[in-house]
């Protein structure tokens, strides 16, 4: 009962860390339409940062605003230099994506190194939970993510801004019509996707270990919430996310993880052939 | 005259005169090292010869290519190690796998096209690949299965089998030329123009009668076949089977080799493959990060030659042959897409 009970929280909160990741992936494919197979890098180099910010400044906190800067400042300009001029032809842009992921894991690889590390969690501590004596950042992490997103829905729908990443995914010739600078909101969709993962990075960082092929494990993940939440179905994949991650918790507590992963692709296939628009499709707008 | 297909036809006479000389040129040449990698790259080819038949000649982009592979190589290594079979009969059982698999997961995948039918077939090839390592009793997980290679050919006294650098060498071209002999077959038969038709408008293709599901499953099946046979080769060549060969990233790969050499043409895996194994056989044992150099020019040929590199050199061969003709052809011909 205790080892479900642990297994099933830190699915439920490794799925919110997730969302993050996979939200910013559903963001460029709605909009862009890429298969961004670069993706789980993203997530990558926001470890890496944490992990950089600590060394250099030794104060973790510190990460949260440069990971997602760095994040951000360089996704605008992978957006500009590399997706921008294959005009957004699917087959292509899986080639170009995969060639970023290339760049992206051997650069880390030559600066930060071929050896995983780990980050010790910037508070320590445990605390008494149902029963189980359960770590404070786990706790603290799942609040991070938990304010991204909603920050992030916000954001989308409260703001000028948002309403034009809203409007140019809707309609595009439309929204150019109406005066909306559609090349610059893709920019930006891009840069706030890379941002997004790196934040997810960051908050990962003390949980998991760093290393340059962090993002090779999360990427079919990330598919999976995308795939399961429908595709372009922003909430629908921050819940998959997050039901996904409990479910290969909770069987994990009684199977081995790797059976749990099988299981979750067995339902994705399941998915994509009965309901290819996703399990909640009709439930949101 | 000069024309396009002329020189086509002389370079691959070329090419075909090169790879027959290759056990006996390259090592006065380089050294006997780089036979063992053209084997190798051939192998590859094929393996990225079934990604193109799928992707640019029916349209489907599938992810997940390495599963048929992995089909074919624990084909071979577990016939041969389980089974005790010989050379034929592995070789054999390493397809029939691979096309089984690709026959029992195509009836589902080809139900569905683009996007998502580029994350099934990573989707499938993921669950295979994890069933792999789990069951260690089968496939030897991780480490997968080494296992010692029976003679190919026993005539009386006589042997031939892959110890001899040359026998194998030949034999991999001769099964991968027949290979891309019959795919050139099939692209001129009628049944690759249904592929074609297909790939260029499935709507239009059924109302002129064509089962597009029929034909989209039988062209997976034949991708099957040629990666079976490409895993089968490499699992001879390398006398082991392992589930690394199964991961999504392999089949990455082969698309970034095929749509980097040219998608839908008949030598673009090859050209594709070639570069980029023997950048890395170059760079590698002076640099260890040659995957960023695979990256970058997986980019700047996306960016610049969104045909593929088949593909430019056909653009810049027929600017260069209208030029010199240019009083006779006035109007500027149209390429097709």
């Amino acid at each position: 009962m205790e080892t479900f009970l642990l297994l099933a929280m830190n699915g439920l909160i490794w799925g919110l860390i997730i969302a993050l990741i996979a939200l910013g992936l559903a963001i460029i494919f709605g909009l862009l339409d890429i298969i961004n197979l670069a993706h789980g890098d993203f997530f990558m180099v926001g470890t890496v940062l944490a992990w950089a910010t600590l060394q250099s400044t030794g104060n973790f906190w510190l990460a949260f605003v440069f990971a997602p800067l760095v994040g951000f400042i360089l996704g605008a300009l992978i957006q500009r230099v590399v997706i921008q001029p294959i005009h957004n032809v699917a087959a292509l842009s899986i080639v170009a994506t995969f060639g970023l992921s290339l760049i992206l894991q051997e650069s880390v690889r030559i600066t930060f190194g071929p050896t995983p590390r780990r980050i010790l969690p910037p508070i320590q501590g445990t605390v008494h939970l149902f029963g189980i004596d359960y770590e404070v950042y786990r706790i603290f992490a799942a609040a991070v993510a938990i304010v991204a997103l909603v920050g992030f829905f916000v954001f989308l729908h409260r703001t000028r801004l948002g309403t034009w990443v809203r409007a140019v995914r809707h309609d595009r010739d439309t929204a150019v019509a109406m005066g909306i600078p559609a090349r610059r909101i893709y920019i930006f969709t891009f840069a706030i996707g890379f941002a997004l993962a790196a934040v997810g990075g960051v908050v990962a960082a003390p949980i998991t270990t760093v290393d340059f092929r962090g993002g090779v494990d999360i990427l079919p993940f990330c598919f999976m919430a995308v795939i399961i939440g429908g595709l372009g179905n922003l909430p629908g994949t921050a819940a998959a996310a997050i039901l996904l991650s409990f479910f290969e918790g909770v069987i994990s507590s009684v199977a081995d993880p790797t059976v749990a992963r099988i299981s979750s692709l067995v339902l994705m296939s399941a998915v994509l052939l009965l309901r290819p628009q996703g399990l909640f499709k009709g439930l949101t707008r | 005259m000069t024309s396009a297909a002329a020189i086509d036809r002389a370079l691959v006479a070329l090419f075909a005169a090169f790879m027959l000389s290759v056990p006996w040129s390259v090592p006065a040449l380089i050294n006997s090292f780089w036979v063992s990698v053209i084997a190798e790259i051939l192998i590859w080819s094929l393996f990225a010869a079934s990604v193109n038949l799928l992707f640019g000649y029916v349209g489907l982009l599938s992810f997940g290519q390495a599963l048929y592979f992995g089909c074919g190589m624990y084909g071979v290594a577990i016939g041969i190690s389980d089974f005790g079979l010989s050379f034929w009969p592995a070789f054999g059982l390493g397809i029939v796998v691979a096309m089984a698999m690709a026959l029992v997961t195509g009836i589902f995948a080809v139900r569905l096209t683009w996007h998502y039918f580029a994350i099934i077939t990573v989707v499938f090839s993921l669950i295979f690949y994890f069933l792999a390592l789990t069951n260690k009793w089968l496939t030897g997980g991780d480490d997968g299965i080494n296992f010692t290679l029976p003679s190919t050919f026993s005539f009386g006294g006589a042997l031939w089998s892959f110890t001899d650098p040359t026998f194998q060498y030949f034999f991999i071209l001769g099964t991968v030329s027949l290979c891309f002999w019959l795919m050139h077959r099939l692209i001129g038969s009628p049944l690759g123009k249904a592929f074609l038709a297909i790939r260029d408008n499935d709507v239009r293709a059924s109302l002129i009668g064509l089962n597009v599901y029929l034909l989209r499953l039988i062209a997976f099946v034949m991708a099957g076949f040629l990666a079976g046979v490409a895993g089968a080769l490499f699992s001879f060549f390398g006398r082991y089977a392992s589930a690394t060969y199964m991961f999504y990233h392999v089949s990455g790969e082969a698309v970034v080799w095929a749509i980097v050499g040219g998608a839908g043409t008949l030598f673009g895996p090859i050209v594709g493959t070639s570069i980029f194994i023997v950048v890395r056989e170059i760079v590698s044992t002076h640099w260890e990060h040659h995957s960023l150099i695979v990256g970058v020019v997986a980019i700047l040929v996306v960016i610049f030659a969104p045909k593929g590199i088949v593909g430019l050199w056909h653009e810049w061969l027929t600017r260069l042959i209208e030029r010199s003709t240019t009083t006779r052809i006035e109007t500027k011909l149209r390429t097709e897409p």
